[in-house]
């Protein structure tokens, strides 16, 4: 089957890319970042002593419980997410223009869609597995943190919340596809992508923070002042619409246009 | 267009806003046969190749591939064909192996073809290094062994030959001229190194200005092949008109020295007539014109 042979040699470039594993890395440094701060909270005499940042982080109004814990670990896997997301994208599909490879898979006789959905099924699964390890880690640090206010309702809820964040931060990507192929690079999808996370910031201000697409989950999550419990309908249209045509385009990018690298 | 025909266009041409990268391209290339395209920096021939593996689509004309349309998107025709365009690319995180492997995946080709081609293109003792420690001669090499690894019917190379050392050249001519003769894949190929060129192929045609100038066979090729006789003589305006008068019909000045074209056999009365002249001669030597000399008139370079 053409999407499995084309699965494969994606798997095989991602093992083997330094990549892969500095973003597990960078990743895994949030929920550490994270419950250094509850510490620094729980424990601000010793922090101070230690040198480390114990009156700002009093100056939060941070509490140093599970919820507050988990509140900051949705809005990481949130916002630092779609940048995370966007950055595996751009390394993803710019790294074969970079690299001048592009071209070797263009005149092979398989059809150039699969590369992009074989691309896109890679980066799901890569952001699966690294937000898999974040929320095992961050459960990890929390319970040896010996945080108050656990329960099964709330670990849940968190996990779901965490989750669905993650999957819009995913459905937006195919977009930042399209600029790394339209773009031939790393820098013109990054960029993008920088961008639309500001003006995400901006709308989400506004009445229109439902309709613009990198507004959705910092309202979610409460990045924008309480988060919401659930979407509106009107948002999971947006991000449908956001992920189709991020597709399409992509797929007509590499279709239709002059691949002249 | 024929079926033995491994490439054809017709009225193909590329436009990038003011500049017409090619022009009415009528191309037709025979199956099994070894053909070579020519052209200065700019002359269009990698825009045609691009063309050639749907990588751009023309502004106008069509393109047949081992007899089918070439269309965006349409990958069939790829099937039996191999290809290098331009500079030699590959993972530079992958090993050599692996870097194959992926082409073989891509291809359907069997896991054998891998180990094969590695032998073939000695690649043997670079097969687990990462492809970005590779000097570029040999990542020329994984190129070509990629584009040859799924036994294709037709190969379309650009500039082939580019980083190989001068035993590396000639492995290549060899190589290619053995798929060509034994295996009746055909070959088309752009270069630079026209000597290389006229020692393989069959046929060539020469890209100037986005425009086919001139197709030649082998034995046009071999009869541009020119002895002449070029002379060092002081006063070679002089000496030229001392020549024509004694018979020597094909005199041409070149810079301060003269070509005669006719020479053949004459040389001792050559040399009697400008030093009898009371001419002094500083050079005669004995050269033959090849196919770079005849490129280079044809497309407005230096003699």
């Amino acid at each position: 089957m053409t999407f499995a042979r084309v699965l494969a040699t994606e798997f095989l470039k991602l093992r083997r890319g330094k990549v892969t594993w500095l973003t597990l890395a960078a990743f895994s440094l949030g929920p550490a970042a994270i419950a250094l701060m509850m510490w620094i909270v729980r424990e601000p005499g010793r922090a101070a002593q230690l040198g480390l940042l114990g009156t700002k982080a009093n100056l939060s109004g941070l509490s140093a419980t599970w919820p507050a814990y988990f509140s900051m670990l949705t809005l990481m896997v949130g916002i630092g997410g779609m940048l995370l997301m966007a950055f595996i994208v751009a390394y993803i599909f710019g790294r074969e223009y970079v690299e001048g490879t592009a071209r070797n898979l263009l005149a092979l006789p398989v059809g150039r869609h699969w590369f992009v959905l074989a691309k896109l099924a890679v980066a799901a699964l890569w952001w699966a597995l690294l937000v898999g390890a974040v929320l095992a880690e961050s459960f990890a640090l929390g319970a040896a943190l010996g945080l108050p206010g656990f329960s099964a309702t709330l670990a849940v809820t968190a996990v779901r919340n965490a989750l669905l964040a993650a999957a819009i931060a995913y459905l937006l990507v195919p977009v930042v596809a399209w600029i790394a192929t339209l773009g031939r690079g790393y820098l013109p999808p990054l960029g993008f992508a920088l961008a639309m996370l500001a003006l995400g910031n901006v709308f989400s201000h506004t009445g229109w923070a439902n309709w613009f697409p990198w507004s959705i989950v910092p309202l979610y999550i409460g990045a924008i002042g309480q988060p919401v419990t659930t979407i509106a309908s009107s948002s999971v249209v947006v991000i449908a619409l956001t992920f189709f045509a991020g597709v399409a385009a992509t797929i007509a990018q590499l279709r239709w246009a002059d691949n002249a690298q | 267009m024929s079926a033995d025909t491994a490439i054809a266009t017709r009225g193909l041409a590329k436009r990038y806003r003011d500049v017409l990268a090619v022009e009415a391209l009528d191309l037709d290339v025979r199956r099994g046969e070894i053909y070579g395209f020519l052209g200065r920096n700019g002359a269009g021939k990698t825009t045609t190749i691009r063309m050639l593996l749907g990588l751009i689509r023309p502004s106008a004309g069509r393109v047949e591939v081992l007899g089918r349309r070439v269309r965006p998107g349409a990958t069939a025709a790829f099937a039996g064909v191999g290809y290098l365009v331009e500079t030699a690319t590959a993972y530079p995180n992958l090993t050599v192996r692996e870097n194959l492997d992926v082409q073989r995946r891509l291809t359907g080709a069997p896991r054998a073809a891998v180990a094969e081609v590695i032998e073939l293109m000695r690649l043997g003792e670079l097969a687990e290094r990462r492809a970005r420690v590779l000097s570029l001669g040999n990542k020329q090499r994984l190129s070509l062994a990629r584009a040859l690894l799924h036994r294709p019917a037709l190969l379309i190379l650009d500039e082939p030959a580019n980083a190989l050392d001068p035993a590396g050249i000639v492995e290549v001519r060899e190589l290619l001229r053995a798929r060509a003769g034994e295996h009746g894949v055909t070959v088309f190929m752009s270069s630079h190194i026209l000597t290389e060129i006229a020692h393989l192929v069959d046929r060539i045609g020469i890209m100037h200005e986005g425009r086919l100038i001139e197709e030649l066979d082998r034995d046009q090729l071999l009869a541009k092949e020119r002895l002449y006789v070029e002379i060092g003589v002081s006063e070679p305006a002089r000496a030229a008109a001392l020549l024509a008068a004694a018979g020597f019909a094909r005199v041409e000045q070149a810079g301060d020295r003269l070509r005669v074209y006719d020479a053949d056999g004459r040389v001792p009365e050559l040399a009697r007539v400008l030093v009898g002249a009371g001419l002094d001669v500083t050079a005669l030597t004995q050269a033959h014109e090849d196919l770079e000399a005849h490129f280079l008139r044809l497309t407005g370079g230096a003699p």
